[in-house]
C-alpha cells in the first residue's frame, strides 16, 4: 500500500505511455520482436479518402464582346485575325501603325492611347513609310502595395490567383490604370511584359521615358545600335555608372538611335538591374529590314502574335510571333507589397534582398503562366505554313526551349543572321539570360519539320520552368496549335484531362490533389488518422505526468 | 478643354474603350495637353435647385509637393478642398512634372457623371481646367491620381462638400495612413521591449523582497 502510494503514479504513467506509444514510432527491432511474440496486427483500414472538393473554375476562355479577334481594316491598316481566345485591341494596332498623331479621334479613343504615345513623322528615305518615330513609355507598377488596401493594387494575374509585384514599361494610355473605379484590376493592355517595340533599320528613333514610377529608372537598348551619347552629348546608354544620371520620378528623358542593323534585340532598365530588370522592366526591341511601304506595328502589346507584320515578314512567313520569357522570384516581387513607403520599399528591394541567395518561383511567357498562356500565346497555323518566332529569355535562368511535334531552325542569334551552313533543325534551343533567337517553324508534315496536325506543347524543358511555384502544370507551357484544333472561341480542343483544376486559385495554392479530378477516391486527399492523434495526446499526457512525478521525487 | 463644353459622346470612350465589361458613355475632350472627362457646367444635381456658389481652385501637382510629406514621391498642393453644397467648382490643374498626372473625383451621382467621376488629366508640364457641379449632400469625395501607385505614393486628397461626412483615411496632411509601417526593425523593437520587461520585473521583484 505504502509502495503504491509512493510509486503508483509514475509507474502507471509509464505503463500508459508504453501502451499508447504510436506503432509508427516503434524502432524496427521492437516491431520485429512484437511480431515474434504476437504476430501481425489485425487489419485496420487506412484513413478513407476525403470527399473531393467542389472546384469552382473560372471560364477558360473569356468572351470577346468587342469582336477583337476578327480581322479588321482600320484607317487603311490591315489587321490580321487573331486565333486564340484573347486578342489584342485592334485599335491599338491601328494607332501604333499609323502613329497616334495620324489617326482619327475615334480610333485614338478606342485605342486608349494618348495622342503622343507613338508619333510618326517624315519619310526620310522617300520609300513610302515614316522614318521618324517617337515612342513614349511610362513605368507602371502592377500588384503593388497600398496604404489603404490590404490587397495588391492595380492587379494583374499571371495565373489564377497569382499576383506577383511587377514593374513594366507601359505605352502611354489616357485615364485610369484600373478597369474602373469599383475595380482593382489593371486595365486591359496595362500588363506584363513591356511592349515589344518594332522599328525599321535606319529609322530615326526617339524613345522618351516618362518616369511615372516612384523609383529612378533608365532605358538601355541591349544589342540595338545606339550611340554612347546623343547629338547633344547627353548619355544615351542608360547605364548610371558610366553614362548618365537616371530618370528620376516625375521627370522624362529621351534616348535616340538610328540602328544600322536588323535583328531581334532587347531593351531594359539599367538601374540596379539585378532588381529592376527582374521586376519586369524589359521588352523585345526588333529592328526590321528597311523595305518600301513598310509601316510597322511599332508596339506589340503583351508581345505574342503580330497582327500587322512587316513587309519582309509577310514575304517570307505566313505569320509572326514575339515570345518573351521571364522568370520571377516571389521573395523579390512581394517586397513592393509589404510596405507603401518608397524609402522602406527601396531598402527592402535593394539592400535586404540578396539575389545571390535567390530562388525562382514563377515562369511566364508573354506575361502569363499556364493555363493563361493558352488564352493568348498559342502559336496557331495551318499545315504547309511557315511561322517566324522571335524569342527572348529575359529571365535570370536559362531556358531550354522545346517544341513538341516540330523541329525548328535557328535563323538568327542575338540579332545576327546565322550562316545557312550553321543551321540545322533542332527541337531544343538553349537561351542564356537576355539571349534572343529567331526561329523558323515549318508546318510541313515530313517527319522532320513537323509530324502533322495537333496540339503540340512548347515549353522550357528545364523542369522548374513548367511549374508555378513548384506546382505543375504551370510556368511557361503553351502550345503550337493547328487551326483545325481550335473551337470557335479560340480554345484548343484538347483531348486529355479536364482543365477545371488549373483554372482555380486553389490548385495553385496547392490545395487540390493533382489527380483527384480523374481518379477521385484512389488518389484523393487521404483522411486524417484521428486514432493516432488520440494516442499522441494520451502519450504526451502520460509523459508529462511521468516527468512531473519523477522530478518531484528527485526534489523531495 | 480648349474645345470647351464640346461634349463628345463617344460610343466607347477613351480610357474605357479597352474595358470589355463596361461600355459607358463618357463626355470628354482630349487633346495633346490632356483630358477633361464628364465636365458639367450647367446640369444641376437632383437635390439642388440652383447653383449656390462658385468656387475656383488652382491645384498644382508634382514631385515638388512630396518634399514635405515623408514617405511620398508625388504630391498635390491641396489635398483638402472644401466647397459649398450645390456649388459649381472649377479646377485649374497645373502639372509641374514631366509626366502625366490626374485630378479625379469619385462618387458623384452617376445620372450626371458616368461612372460617378469627374476627371482632369494633364500631360507633363501642362495645365488643364475643368468644371463640375457638386450635389447638395454633405459628403467627402475621394480625389486622386489614378496612375499606378500615384495615389499610394502621395496623390490622394478629399473634396469636402458642406460639412462633409468625415475625413477619409490616408490623406497626406489630413489623416493617418490606414496601413502604417512600423518604422522600427524587429530586432530593435523586440530587444527594447525585452529590456523594459526585464527591468520592470527586476524592480518589482526587488521592491517585493524589501517590503
Amino acid at each position: 500500500m505504502q509502495f503504491l502510494k509512493k510509486h503508483g503514479i509514475w509507474i502507471s504513467a509509464l505503463v500508459v505511455a508504453l501502451l499508447v506509444w504510436p506503432p509508427q514510432w516503434y524502432p524496427m527491432s521492437v516491431k520485429l520482436q512484437m511480431t515474434r511474440w504476437f504476430g501481425a496486427a489485425d487489419y485496420r483500414p487506412l484513413p478513407a479518402s476525403k470527399d473531393p472538393q467542389a472546384v469552382q473554375a473560372e471560364g477558360f476562355c473569356p468572351p470577346d464582346p468587342s469582336g477583337w479577334r476578327n480581322a479588321f481594316q482600320i484607317e487603311g491598316v490591315d489587321i490580321q485575325a487573331s486565333a486564340p481566345c484573347v486578342a489584342d485591341n485592334p485599335y491599338i494596332v491601328a494607332a501604333v501603325v499609323k502613329g497616334t498623331n495620324n489617326v482619327s479621334q475615334d480610333t485614338l479613343s478606342k485605342s486608349g492611347l494618348t495622342p503622343d504615345a507613338v508619333e510618326k513623322g517624315r519619310d526620310l528615305d522617300g520609300d513610302g513609310d515614316p522614318d521618324e518615330i517617337h515612342i513614349r513609355l511610362e513605368v507602371a507598377e502592377l500588384n503593388g502595395g497600398s496604404n489603404t488596401s490590404g490587397n495588391p493594387v492595380t492587379q494583374y494575374d499571371i495565373a489564377p490567383g497569382i499576383r506577383p509585384g511587377l514593374w513594366v514599361f507601359a505605352p502611354k494610355f489616357v485615364g485610369m490604370a484600373v478597369e474602373n473605379f469599383e475595380s482593382n484590376i489593371a486595365r486591359n493592355s496595362l500588363r506584363l511584359p513591356s511592349p515589344a517595340i518594332r522599328v525599321e533599320e535606319g529609322d530615326s528613333v526617339r524613345i522618351t521615358l516618362e518616369n511615372s514610377h516612384y523609383m529612378p529608372h533608365t532605358l538601355h537598348l541591349h544589342g540595338a545600335d545606339h550611340g554612347f551619347t546623343d547629338a547633344s552629348g547627353e548619355g544615351n546608354d542608360g547605364v548610371p555608372i558610366t553614362s548618365e544620371i537616371p530618370v528620376l520620378p516625375g521627370t522624362a528623358r529621351s534616348y535616340e538611335l538610328q540602328p544600322r542593323h536588323t535583328g531581334t534585340m532587347f531593351y531594359h532598365c539599367h538601374v540596379q538591374p539585378h532588381v529592376h530588370v527582374m521586376m519586369g522592366l524589359q521588352g523585345l526591341f526588333i529592328i526590321e529590314e528597311n523595305r518600301p511601304n513598310n509601316t510597322l506595328q511599332t508596339m506589340n502589346i503583351g508581345a505574342g502574335f503580330v497582327r500587322a507584320p512587316s513587309v519582309a515578314s509577310r514575304e517570307k512567313y505566313d505569320s509572326e510571333y514575339d515570345l518573351h520569357y521571364l522568370d520571377l522570384d516571389k521573395e523579390l516581387s512581394e517586397r513592393i507589397q509589404q510596405s507603401n513607403d518608397p524609402r522602406l520599399v527601396t531598402k527592402s528591394m535593394h539592400r535586404d534582398y540578396d539575389i545571390t541567395d535567390a530562388t525562382t518561383d514563377y515562369f511566364v511567357l508573354n506575361g502569363r503562366s499556364f493555363p493563361y498562356t493558352f488564352r493568348e500565346s498559342l502559336v496557331v497555323a495551318n499545315e504547309g505554313e511557315k511561322v517566324k518566332l522571335r524569342v527572348v529569355n529575359g529571365g535570370g535562368k536559362g531556358i531550354a526551349l522545346h517544341t513538341h511535334g516540330h523541329k525548328f531552325t535557328v535563323t538568327d542569334r542575338d540579332g545576327a543572321i546565322l550562316p545557312v551552313a550553321a543551321r540545322a533543325p533542332q527541337d531544343v534551343v538553349w537561351l542564356a539570360t537576355s539571349q534572343r533567337v529567331d526561329l523558323d517553324l515549318r508546318f510541313e508534315n515530313d517527319g522532320l519539320h513537323a509530324y502533322g496536325p495537333g496540339i503540340w506543347p512548347y515549353h522550357d524543358h528545364q523542369y522548374s520552368g513548367v511549374t508555378t511555384d513548384g506546382i505543375g502544370p504551370g510556368g511557361n507551357i503553351s502550345a503550337i496549335t493547328y487551326a483545325d484544333y481550335l473551337d470557335d472561341s479560340g480554345w484548343p480542343k484538347t483531348q486529355g484531362v479536364a482543365w477545371d483544376n488549373y483554372f482555380t486559385e486553389k490548385y495553385y495554392r496547392k490545395e487540390i490533389p493533382v489527380w483527384e479530378s480523374y481518379m477521385p477516391g484512389l488518389l484523393s486527399e487521404a483522411g486524417v488518422d484521428l486514432r493516432l492523434l488520440l494516442r499522441i495526446v494520451i502519450f504526451a499526457i502520460a509523459l508529462g505526468v511521468l516527468a512531473a512525478s519523477v522530478l518531484r521525487r528527485a526534489k523531495s | 478643354m480648349r474645345l470647351l463644353p464640346l461634349v463628345l459622346l463617344l460610343a466607347v470612350a477613351g480610357a474605357f474603350a479597352q474595358n470589355h465589361a463596361e461600355h459607358e458613355h463618357h463626355k470628354m475632350t482630349v487633346d495633346k495637353s490632356g483630358v477633361v472627362m464628364n465636365e458639367n457646367t450647367e446640369n444641376l444635381p437632383r437635390d439642388c435647385e440652383k447653383i449656390e456658389a462658385e468656387h475656383e481652385f488652382e491645384i498644382f501637382a508634382g514631385r515638388k509637393y512630396a518634399n514635405d510629406i515623408p514617405g511620398t514621391i508625388f504630391g498635390m498642393s491641396e489635398t483638402d478642398v472644401t466647397v459649398a453644397p450645390c456649388s459649381r467648382v472649377t479646377v485649374k490643374f497645373v502639372n509641374e512634372d514631366q509626366i502625366r498626372h490626374q485630378w479625379m473625383v469619385h462618387g458623384l451621382p452617376k445620372y450626371l457623371y458616368p461612372a460617378g467621376m469627374f476627371h482632369i488629366e494633364a500631360m507633363g508640364g501642362q495645365t488643364m481646367t475643368g468644371t463640375f457641379i457638386v450635389p447638395g449632400e454633405d459628403k467627402n469625395y475621394l480625389i486622386h491620381c489614378d496612375m499606378a501607385q500615384h495615389m499610394e505614393k502621395g496623390m490622394r486628397g478629399q473634396l469636402v462638400v458642406g460639412s462633409g461626412s468625415g475625413d477619409l483615411w490616408s490623406v497626406p496632411g489630413v489623416s493617418d495612413s490606414f496601413y502604417r509601417s512600423s518604422y522600427l526593425t524587429t530586432r530593435v523593437a523586440s530587444f527594447v521591449a525585452l529590456l523594459a520587461f526585464v527591468a520592470a520585473f527586476a524592480v518589482t521583484w526587488a521592491c517585493r523582497i524589501r517590503s
